[in-house]
């Protein structure tokens, strides 16, 4: 019950074949997509009902084997009456967690993203930094409530889980705190550009753009992609180090090579070189991505007078087999009206 | 070690880079016993570090450099290192020996790297039938694509993530932090709990495999549905569909900025009784959305006359969600996070580390111990696990079949 991090904990309890009941609460926070895009996305496959009613819902934690509640503040969950659930594993998911001085901090996913030192560092160094779009700290903190959960299920321990998706954001951080307490450097933005390898960032091509990843392994196969061969033996761009120090004339031979390539081109040439390239795909690539499809990547969600709306499954397989065309329904919402239903 | 709900759990771990040594470290901070196996060369050379953008541990190289690369280290607390040589034979034999006794093995390699080895899944499976098995390639295991080479901001591409981030209409961004890896990273943990849970009732363990391409596309799930249904998915900066205002806005000082984000009608009414600035509180969001580059402006006005800490404060009292766009000496000062003991001064210096975000009763960070030295339980976990006597060990020392310092 909650937003959409206990939501996503939901969603990867169902892909597990859980029976899982989603319990609406009160208003939901605003979405990067609608209501009807989210419900399909984290709700398909959940039995729903929809109730403030903290005595049916304590009766329902007592019949579950794991409760995920998520609240706007850390009071919000308590007053759900979180403490008093009878459930073995218990998971309180909040923006920043159940106890210290900002556990009622109000809060959104731009804020945890701020604060957790992820805007800082995405963006163009000359703009305001750029915030993620989406919902990474409700997924993330979502996913570890579900391994949290399972492993206190495996271990058949009764647990109380605390999860403040601040924390969650700064755990997930690449080597930005280690960066400053090793090195005393604050990392910077840059753009596209990862910026301590080099070429790390998108280039303009034909028909969109193209991401080139080049770690100094595949220097010489990327002069062979570009068809630049002399590359290979230019002084200004013979380590990672030079090619720091040359970014700027590097990055403009780049473009010019890649300028007229179009992304199947730049595709076909980087499997051939075999070098660390993909291109930007637009949510119709996506969806139509061969890839996905021969592997089974969709799951059909049906809900409603509607058509059928392919969905991810869950990022993992099992069995290495293509699993199951497992069409899941997005159920109803009916409000609880009396205890039969 | 930690202590936690997976203790008892043997997980080898033959991960590198990002995605996988952080899978392990959540699962080792849940108590698993993480057993690095290491090439003699994984960390780099004997002398400096192939990579090295982020600092020493301690600040300094030291005598042994291979262990002190900072942006290495704090992905292995809680496990311990068994260097070995699997492009020998004795190397692969022990090891098969290791996956008998163990319950999980974890790598990322290319598709096709174990098998050329000789340690696919059958092979492995045949060595101990319960073991889980975990895969992480780029693109997965097959499909048209499973021989791509793959790194995190090239699958980001593939994945629509960049088609959504940016400034504008005009470009895509990447997000330069190769942020496929960390969602692989959760899941990955999620997706052993829950073979683990799985092989308790069925006895079998199992094949699994973590695309980071895949990872990718499921965050992205939303925007796809979406789409699906009709709906506008466009790249549109700081600001938000649902919600307006919502930005970053200038802060006083250099580079500084504060997160602002009205949800509701209620938080804009809270933002507007202390803006003032003319602001209308009974603006509605259709409105708030039309007018948003008049509103920015009177708020940017705002906020750039105050440090972040202090608008940011302001608006929370104010009920209005806001936060500063914090650099990490802002976040480790910061004292939600430090009364929640969040980061760990773990690795030599001390070099503070994040934490681990679960939070329950049993588990802390108090019996934690820092990323291993390489090859430093060699012979521990030979001895405990397999029965080597002193003497194997020291012949396969002898041989390089095991090591505990890179070659010269």
């Amino acid at each position: 019950m909650g937003g959409y991090a206990a939501g996503y904990c939901g969603r990867l309890f169902v892909q597990a074949g859980c029976d899982v009941v989603r319990v609406e609460t009160g208003e939901r926070p605003p979405a990067w997509v609608s209501d009807a895009a989210m419900d399909i996305y984290l709700h398909a496959g959940k039995r729903r009902i929809r109730t403030d009613d903290p005595k049916l819902i304590a009766e329902l934690a007592a019949r579950a084997d794991v409760v995920v509640a998520e609240g706007h503040t850390a009071d919000a969950v308590e007053a759900l009456g979180f403490d008093a659930w009878d459930a073995p594993v218990r998971a309180a998911i909040t923006p920043f967690g159940r106890t210290g001085p900002k556990r009622n901090w109000q809060a959104s996913t731009n804020v945890l993203l701020a604060m957790g030192g992820y805007t800082y560092i995405m963006g163009d160094p000359d703009r305001a930094p750029l915030t993620l779009p989406g919902h990474y700290p409700e997924f993330q903190s979502g996913a570890f409530a579900y391994a949290a959960a399972n492993a206190c299920r495996l271990a058949g321990e009764s647990e109380v889980i605390d999860i403040g998706m601040l924390e969650v954001v700064m755990a997930l951080s690449q080597f930005t705190t280690v960066m400053w307490h090793c090195d005393g450097a604050i990392r910077e933005r840059h753009g596209s550009d990862f910026y301590h390898v080099v070429p790390t960032n998108l280039f303009r091509c034909a028909d969109g753009w193209a991401h080139i990843n080049i770690v100094p392994g595949f220097w010489d196969p990327f002069a062979a992609f570009l068809d630049l061969p002399e590359l290979v033996l230019d002084e200004r761009f013979g380590t990672n180090e030079l090619r720091r120090r040359n970014r700027h004339a590097l990055h403009a031979i780049i473009d010019a090579a890649v300028a007229p390539m179009t992304r199947a081109e730049i595709r076909r040439r980087a499997e051939d070189c075999r070098i660390p390239v993909g291109v930007v795909q637009s949510l119709d690539d996506v969806l139509a991505d061969p890839h996905l499809a021969v592997r089974g990547f969709w799951q059909s969600v049906h809900g409603g007078e509607s058509a059928p709306v392919r969905s991810p499954r869950r990022a993992w397989r099992s069995d290495g087999q293509t699993p199951p065309d497992r069409d899941l329904a997005l159920l109803e919402t009916p409000a609880a009206e009396g205890r039969d239903g | 070690m930690a202590d936690g709900p997976l203790r008892g759990v043997r997980i080898l771990d033959l991960t590198h880079v990002w995605a996988g040594p952080l899978g392990t470290r959540i699962l080792a901070d849940l108590g698993a016993d993480v057993i690095k196996i290491e090439a003699p060369t994984s960390r780099g050379p004997r002398e400096g570090a192939r990579f090295n953008f982020s600092g020493w541990i301690g600040g300094e190289p030291g005598d042994e450099p291979w262990n002190r690369v900072a942006v290495f280290v704090k992905l292995q607390r809680n496990k311990r290192s068994v260097a070995i040589d699997l492009k020998t034979d004795a190397g692969r034999e022990t090891f098969l020996e290791l996956v008998a006794v163990a319950d999980v093995v974890i790598e990322n390699f290319s598709a096709e790297a174990m098998p050329a080895l000789g340690l696919g899944y059958d092979a492995l499976s045949r060595a101990n039938p319960s073991i889980i098995y975990m895969a992480m390639p780029g693109y997965g295991k097959d499909g048209p694509y499973r021989d791509w080479v793959a790194f995190g901001p090239t699958v980001e591409a593939m994945s629509g993530l960049s088609h959504v981030l940016g400034y504008g209409p005009e470009e895509p961004r990447n997000t330069a932090m190769a942020l496929m890896d960390p969602i692989a990273a959760v899941n990955a943990a999620g997706a052993i709990v829950t073979a683990l849970r799985e092989r308790e009732a069925t006895g079998r363990g199992g094949f699994l495999e973590m695309s980071l391409h895949e990872s990718g596309v499921v965050f992205c799930g939303p925007w796809l549905v979406e789409h699906q249904l009709g709906g506008s998915v466009e790249r549109i900066g700081n600001r938000h569909p649902a919600m307006a205002p919502h930005g970053v806005y200038p802060s006083r000082g250099e580079d500084a900025w504060v997160a602002i984000a009205c949800r509701d009608d209620r938080d804009w009414r809270g933002l507007c009784s202390l803006i003032g600035a003319g602001l209308d509180p009974s603006a509605s969001l259709a409105e708030r959305r039309m007018g948003c580059e008049a509103i920015d402006a009177k708020i940017s006005a705002w906020t750039a006359a105050r440090t972040r800490e202090e608008g940011a404060v302001a608006l929370q009292a104010g009920g209005v969600p806001a936060g500063p766009v914090n650099v990490t000496p802002d976040m480790t000062a910061d004292p939600q996070v430090r009364e929640r003991g969040f980061f760990v001064p773990l690795e030599p210096g001390p070099t503070p580390v994040p934490g681990n975000p679960i939070k329950m009763a049993g588990i802390g960070s108090g019996d934690w111990t820092p990323c291993p030295r390489l090859g430093a339980d060699n012979a521990a976990i030979l001895r405990d696990w397999l029965d080597y006597d002193d003497e194997r060990i020291a012949e396969m020392e002898r041989e390089g079949v095991l090591a505990d310092k890179p070659p010269a």
